[in-house]
């Protein structure tokens, strides 16, 4: 499937409604960008209601490798006992938008 | 020509509004907006957006339903003891826990929830428990095994404690009654961050870590746990809802920490997927513990790369929706 992407801050209460999640899947990634289907004219609409900015894939996936890459400076920074944790206990890894 | 009246021994309605409450299957024409309508049943379920939490936290617990759910504890930067309580649309500060703690337990209701074990910082796992009566925590019962990050399930009088990590993973089960833990049938399978759905005595178990994570379902009857049908995605850390025989998965983390949007309902033998997911994938998530399979609430938790304060409401399947009929 192909996918747009744009960046919108979710503010909470009705940022996706039920109708939204019905007729296509928000999908979201580090540093608030959101990825829809292409060729949607529904998910177009849900971008500007959400008043999203577009970004295209190449944007996007730069705006989520620096949220990683901020996510995996803060988790070198733990001392060893805390990275020993049975929870969050790998180093983020990168995410490679499809 | 077939008529509609030949095949359903019914005529269509020619109504000026939509009827209050229509039944399955009613089929209408509404003369105001010109247009035929027919009252069918969603097949799958959709999460929505809810109001975002005060304080973005991970391995949390949760408590309550989605119109009232509960969020104590948890993971900031440093364990927090915060508690904050939702009411359909927005996330309100309750009272502390008396203890600032992680990877803890949580079951019950908004307004009488249970907090179970977890990690305290310095002392490491603990065994306190503490109880909610929508306004302040007092302390209950200690666990008999000190741990975190296990399973809970059932009332804040009648609860489950199951699973969890000592070092090292256990297979302890324990019964609450209000006032003390007493020990109940171990696990068949050893493991840390299963989610749980249920009663005391009608409980499931479902996915967890166990080197690697674990799509495993198991099913306590008051006495002994048996086997369920297996989550069709292994995962650790994940949400739950419901009850034994109509449960929900919802998120969870992968072998490598990153966050699954995943969702599952479970009939009492197997659990299908469905279509869609959390719109936000994330793991170590609280979850309306007393929620069901068509109506739960995910929050907080931990996308892969920071903590969350995103809610989401999920709606399930079978919900009654108005649908227009196009002819052409």
């Amino acid at each position: 499937m192909a996918y747009k992407y744009c960046v919108a801050e979710c503010w909470g209460k009705g940022f996706i409604t039920h109708g939204d999640s019905s007729k296509f899947q928000v999908s979201g990634f580090p540093g608030n960008v959101w990825q829809i289907p292409a060729n949607s004219q529904d998910a177009n609409l849900w971008v500007n209601k959400v008043a999203g900015s577009w970004k295209t894939k190449a944007e996007a996936q730069a705006i989520v490798d620096e949220q990683v890459a901020i996510a995996q400076a803060a988790w070198d920074a733990l001392p060893d006992e805390q990275k020993q944790l049975p929870i969050g206990r790998q180093r983020p890894t990168a995410i490679v938008l499809e | 020509m077939a008529t509609y009246y030949g095949t359903y021994g019914q005529k269509v309605q020619y109504l000026a509004s939509d009827p209050s409450d229509p039944q399955t299957g009613q089929v209408w024409y509404n003369s105001t907006s010109a247009v035929l309508k027919v009252r069918s049943v969603t097949t799958s379920g959709t999460w929505a957006a809810g109001g975002n939490l005060g304080t973005a936290r991970r391995v949390l617990g949760g408590a309550g339903t989605q119109t009232a759910g509960l969020a104590f504890g948890g993971l900031t930067t440093v364990n927090t003891a915060e508690t904050e309580e939702y009411g359909g649309t927005s996330w309100t500060a309750g009272g502390n826990l008396g203890t600032a703690r992680r990877d803890l337990g949580g079951t019950g209701t908004q307004t009488a929830a249970l907090a179970i074990g977890g990690f305290v910082l310095p002392s490491g796992n603990t065994a306190a428990t503490e109880e909610y009566d929508g306004t302040s925590w007092t302390s209950g019962g200690n666990l008999g095994t000190t741990r975190r990050v296990m399973g809970a399930a059932g009332t804040q009088t009648s609860a489950l404690a199951f699973g969890g990590f000592i070092p090292p993973d256990s297979t302890a089960t324990e019964e609450y009654d209000g006032t003390s833990w007493t020990a109940g049938g171990n696990m068949g399978t050893a493991r840390r961050s299963p989610a749980g759905a249920g009663t005391q005595t009608a409980a499931l178990a479902f996915g967890g870590f166990l080197y690697p994570t674990s799509n495993a379902t198991e099913e306590y009857d008051g006495t002994s746990w048996t086997t369920g049908g297996n989550l069709g995605t292994p995962r650790t850390t994940l949400g739950g809802s419901g009850i034994q025989t109509a449960a929900l998965a919802f998120g969870g983390l992968t072998d490598a920490d990153a966050g699954l949007s995943a969702t599952e309902l479970y009939n009492g033998t197997s659990w299908t997927a469905n279509p869609t997911g959390l719109n936000t994938a994330r793991g170590v998530l609280g979850g309306s513990t007393a929620g069901t399979q068509t109506s739960a609430l995910a929050f907080g938790g931990y996308t892969g790369t920071a903590p969350t304060a995103a809610t989401e409401e999920w709606t399930g399947p079978g919900i009654g929706e108005t649908k227009t009929v196009t002819v052409s």
